[in-house]
């Protein structure tokens, strides 16, 4: 503690001595990257989505009108393996929607539980309007491909098994499709259902209230928008049979974002459409999950949809973009913080405690800011903001270091190995052929 | 109808027989005058036809006559087999059933006929008589074909159109209860829940629409790009190569390069999808498509006479302990009789005029299976209400059977008494219309004044055969 609260005194002394232009020059990770794009982008883009609602507000009615008006039939589809346990909440949560002309598709991708038997009898009392059973497991894509199949609505939302809608989720995600024929598909609002459960499930609570909800509510106004999430995303039918459907994962989600944005429709992300689910509860299986997440970069940006950076016929600037910015602010600037690092332990070998104070309290006071300032433009808040108060320094630890480090060894791993195909998520006989094909 | 042609009678030894042909035309009624039938006729419908009306007859003396077959062949119907008393290929053979004949119609003099109003307690009735008459103990159930169920109990069955055949379970089990007969498992049966016939249509049909008409095929996936559709998707008019639509790439091996996860069906009615199929079970009677799981199921019994129920022909059988034994508003049958011997004397007192009537339903058996026992005995209780409000309190009513009243409407004009049965049977209709719907009554009445010259006895024989012959 004697430690700490020396080098906290010395940083205070050092940064009232030392002037701006060093500051810039030891902190030039945060000042150039983090700060500028985590902080200073985002909240202009907030600023200027607010005023884009007020004044599309009539528009925004009047699509939601013609919803109404028009009344389509949406197709929900829920692939899954041993999800049986989690369909009654699923179902419960559907019937209080306020758009009611859906029907309700489960696969079951070759459960081993009493997955078929719970959909069986939900089928029976009407919960459930097709149930299919595939005896064999094929995999999430090949159980979505499935529902889709037998989808008759105008649009497909695809769950996870484990979500739950808002009352308001389906109207809200549907909407954006009547305010812009264009849009091909529309990202729900992902929020974490179990944030008190542990550590690990705050933590990613804080991050999917502000990253991952933030980032996206940004990028779809930037036009870059990149991930439909599987927990709760919504296509228009003709888009995804014109892609052909879902093809094999890990990272399917962002795989069909792309085919989605490749033969031009818009992908936009709409926040006021939430769903919440449940996130790992142990870091162990958060580790495993972001591993997933991470090698899906390579295997899909850098490897399946590399010729988004070819200026061929088919060259879309915004797709370039959106790749661009994926790889900048994730493969690149991992490598860039490296460097940082190493350059920070060359050049000031002496101050390296005080770096350290010093990146946790800008960090903590980016992160601060960030939590007051842009829960203004939440519409829809997942929880109460004061109880991620004190988990701010800790959320430094958790992006700085830990998502950094497990990024890092997921792109090594599959930059070298290839170790998405050895993924157990997806079902072996699909991995190996898939491998073969180099998709 | 005329008289019977003479050499239409056969004689041998103390009996006389009748024998018809496919051609005859005779009464029913004519039967009485003999003791036994023989029907010479290889048409099986026309031999059905005939067994059913002598053994469904109102009259003990047609439906308990001994029939035998003449014909070349024997029978294969499991319900003509067990009607008749046997088979005979010539006229000759006469001699070898007379013996037989003889000891049903000794037996049948011993039997003491009571009339009921219960229906429950006049099939029972009817059918140990039978059994009894013929010295069978076993009622059992058989396959056939052209049975509302699917089983038939010929001697007891035959009382019922097949539409009605299933009261006769719950009869049968009232029999058993009552201890007249045991009975040991025979088979399971599943009726409809509209009609509760049992001749149905099993179907596999679409959970949306219920329609028999899809098809059903394979799903594969494809392993490579994830497609997933019917084996139809990936064939090509050309080769049997299964190629990929969405991929392009050809399917070799099943397990390396594609498997088939499930069945597909498709309604080409509504075209859901789907894999679980309904089952429904089409009433083939009334067309009722039935829920499988709502079918009503009933269990087909073997019953075994028992020696309570072999006295039962004995000493004749009034009610079952389920029955009513007395309406409010009648008199019981031999009390009536009593009364209406009083009439005739104070008639030969005073010049006035009284009549006997009676007034039967016609279609008793159809009415009271339709509508099931308990509300038989409501619909009686109303008919009568209805009557006792419409005559006055020196008119008496009586039971002579479950479908026939007999009445003594005193001291007013035939007329009258005739205007008042018609306004009774007008209201009873009205009533049965306005309770239940595609059931109809058919009910005949007729009143004639009492003759003072006759004594009661005769005038009551005189209208029972006259709505016995009506019926």
């Amino acid at each position: 503690m004697d430690f700490i609260a020396q080098e906290v005194d010395y940083f205070f002394h050092y940064i009232s001595e030392v002037g701006t232009s060093k500051l810039v020059r030891i902190f030039w990770f945060f000042v150039i990257f983090e700060f500028s794009r985590l902080f200073v982008i985002d909240f202009l883009a907030l600023i200027f989505i607010f005023i884009k609602r007020k004044l599309t507000k009539k528009k925004r009615k009047e699509a939601r009108r013609q919803l109404f008006l028009y009344n389509p039939l949406i197709s929900i589809i829920v692939p899954g393996k041993n999800e049986g346990k989690h369909i009654f909440k699923l179902v419960s949560s559907l019937k209080e929607q306020t758009y009611k002309n859906y029907e309700l598709i489960i696969v079951d991708d070759g459960s081993d539980d009493d997955t078929e038997q719970i959909c069986k009898s939900l089928k029976k009392n009407n919960l459930i309007d097709v149930f299919i059973r595939n005896e064999v497991r094929g995999g999430k894509a090949s159980g979505a491909n499935t529902a889709l199949r037998v989808a008759k609505g105008d649009f497909v939302i695809h769950l996870d098994a484990d979500s739950s809608l808002d009352r308001d989720a389906i109207e809200q995600i549907i909407t954006p499709f009547y305010e812009n024929p264009d849009v091909g598909a529309v990202g729900g609002n992902v929020m974490v259902r179990n944030y008190k459960e542990t550590l690990a499930t705050t933590l990613q609570s804080y991050e999917y209230n502000d990253a991952i909800s933030i980032g996206r509510m940004v990028a779809s106004y930037l036009g870059v928008y990149r991930i439909i999430s599987g927990a709760f995303g919504a296509f228009r039918r003709d888009a995804l049979e014109q892609v052909q459907g879902w093809d094999i994962g890990p990272g399917l989600d962002g795989d069909i974002t792309v085919k989605m944005r490749k033969v031009g429709y818009k992908v936009v992300f709409e926040d006021r459409a939430v769903c919440q689910t449940n996130v790992p509860s142990s870091f162990k299986n958060l580790t495993k999950q972001r591993l997933r997440w991470d090698k899906s970069l390579i295997r899909f940006r850098l490897r399946k949809h590399k010729d988004v950076f070819i200026p061929d016929e088919n060259f879309s600037i915004l797709n370039f973009l959106s790749f661009l910015e994926n790889i900048f602010f994730t493969i690149i600037l991992n490598i860039k913080w490296y460097i940082y690092i190493i350059d920070v332990v060359i050049n000031f070998p002496g101050i390296l405690g005080m770096i350290l104070v010093m990146n946790f309290f800008l960090y903590s006071c980016s992160n601060a800011f960030k939590l007051l300032l842009f829960n203004f433009f939440r519409e829809r808040k997942n929880s109460p903001i004061y109880i991620y108060f004190p988990f701010i320094p800790l959320m430094v630890l958790y992006h700085g270091y830990y998502l950094r480090i497990v990024r890092t060894v997921a792109y090594i791993k599959e930059l070298f190995f290839k170790s998405s195909y050895k993924d157990e998520w997806n079902p072996e006989k699909t991995s190996i052929r898939a491998k073969q094909i180099g998709i | 109808m005329g008289d019977v042609v003479e050499s239409d009678i056969l004689r041998h030894g103390a009996f006389e027989y009748i024998r018809i042909h496919d051609y005859s035309n005779y009464s029913l009624e004519l039967f009485m005058a003999y003791d036994s039938v023989v029907i010479e006729s290889n048409n099986r419908d026309f031999v059905e036809k005939l067994v059913r009306s002598i053994r469904t007859h109102n009259h003990t003396d047609v439906y308990l006559k001994p029939i035998f077959l003449l014909k070349s062949s024997k029978v294969e119907d499991p319900l003509i087999n067990n009607l008749i008393d046997g088979v005979i290929f010539s006229i000759d053979q006469l001699e070898l059933i007379s013996d037989y004949v003889k000891q049903i119609l000794l037996r049948i003099k011993d039997f003491v006929f009571v009339k009921s109003i219960s229906l429950e307690a006049e099939i029972i009735s009817r059918t140990i008589n039978l059994m009894v008459s013929r010295e069978k103990t076993e009622l059992f159930a058989y396959l056939y074909l052209n049975s509302g169920l699917g089983y038939i109990y010929p001697e007891a069955s035959i009382q019922f159109s097949p539409r009605d055949e299933h009261n006769l379970l719950s009869i049968l089990d009232t029999a058993e209860q009552e201890g007249l007969f045991t009975s040991d498992f025979n088979d399971r049966i599943y009726l409809c829940t509209n009609c509760e016939t049992g001749i149905l249509s099993y179907r596999e049909v679409c959970p949306k629409c219920n329609s028999a008409n899809s098809k059903a095929e394979d799903l594969v996936h494809h392993f490579s790009c994830a497609y997933v559709g019917p084996v139809s998707d990936f064939k090509n008019a050309i080769d049997d190569e299964l190629n990929c639509p969405k991929c392009n790439k050809y399917l070799n091996h099943i397990g390396v390069d594609y498997d088939k996860p499930s069945l597909l069906h498709t309604c080409n009615k509504c075209g859901h999808k789907y894999q679980d199929y309904h089952v429904k079970a089409k009433c083939i009677t009334c067309h009722h498509d039935n829920d499988v799981e709502n079918l009503l199921p009933r269990t087909i019994k073997n019953f075994y006479l028992t020696k309570k129920g072999r006295n039962v022909a004995y000493h004749g059988f009034i009610s079952t302990s389920k029955d009513f034994n007395e309406i409010p508003g009648t008199v019981r049958f031999d009390v009536f009789k009593t009364m209406l011997e009083y009439e005739i004397e104070r008639l030969k007192q005073n010049d006035a005029t009284s009549n006997i009537a009676y007034l039967t339903i016609s279609n008793a058996g159809e009415l009271y299976s339709r509508i099931g026992i308990e509300r038989q005995k409501i619909l009686i209780s109303e008919m009568i209400r209805i009557l006792r409000k419409n005559l006055r309190s020196s008119d008496f009513i009586a039971f002579y059977s479950a479908s026939t009243l007999i009445l003594s409407l005193n001291d007013i004009p035939t007329k009258i008494a005739n205007n008042i049965l018609n306004d009774v049977v007008k209201i009873t209709t009205m009533l049965l219309k306005k309770n239940f719907k595609n059931v109809e009554i058919h009910i005949e009445t007729f009143a004639t004044p009492l003759n003072i010259e006759f004594s009661h006895e005769i005038q009551l024989q005189q209208l029972i055969k006259r709505f016995e012959t009506e019926s």
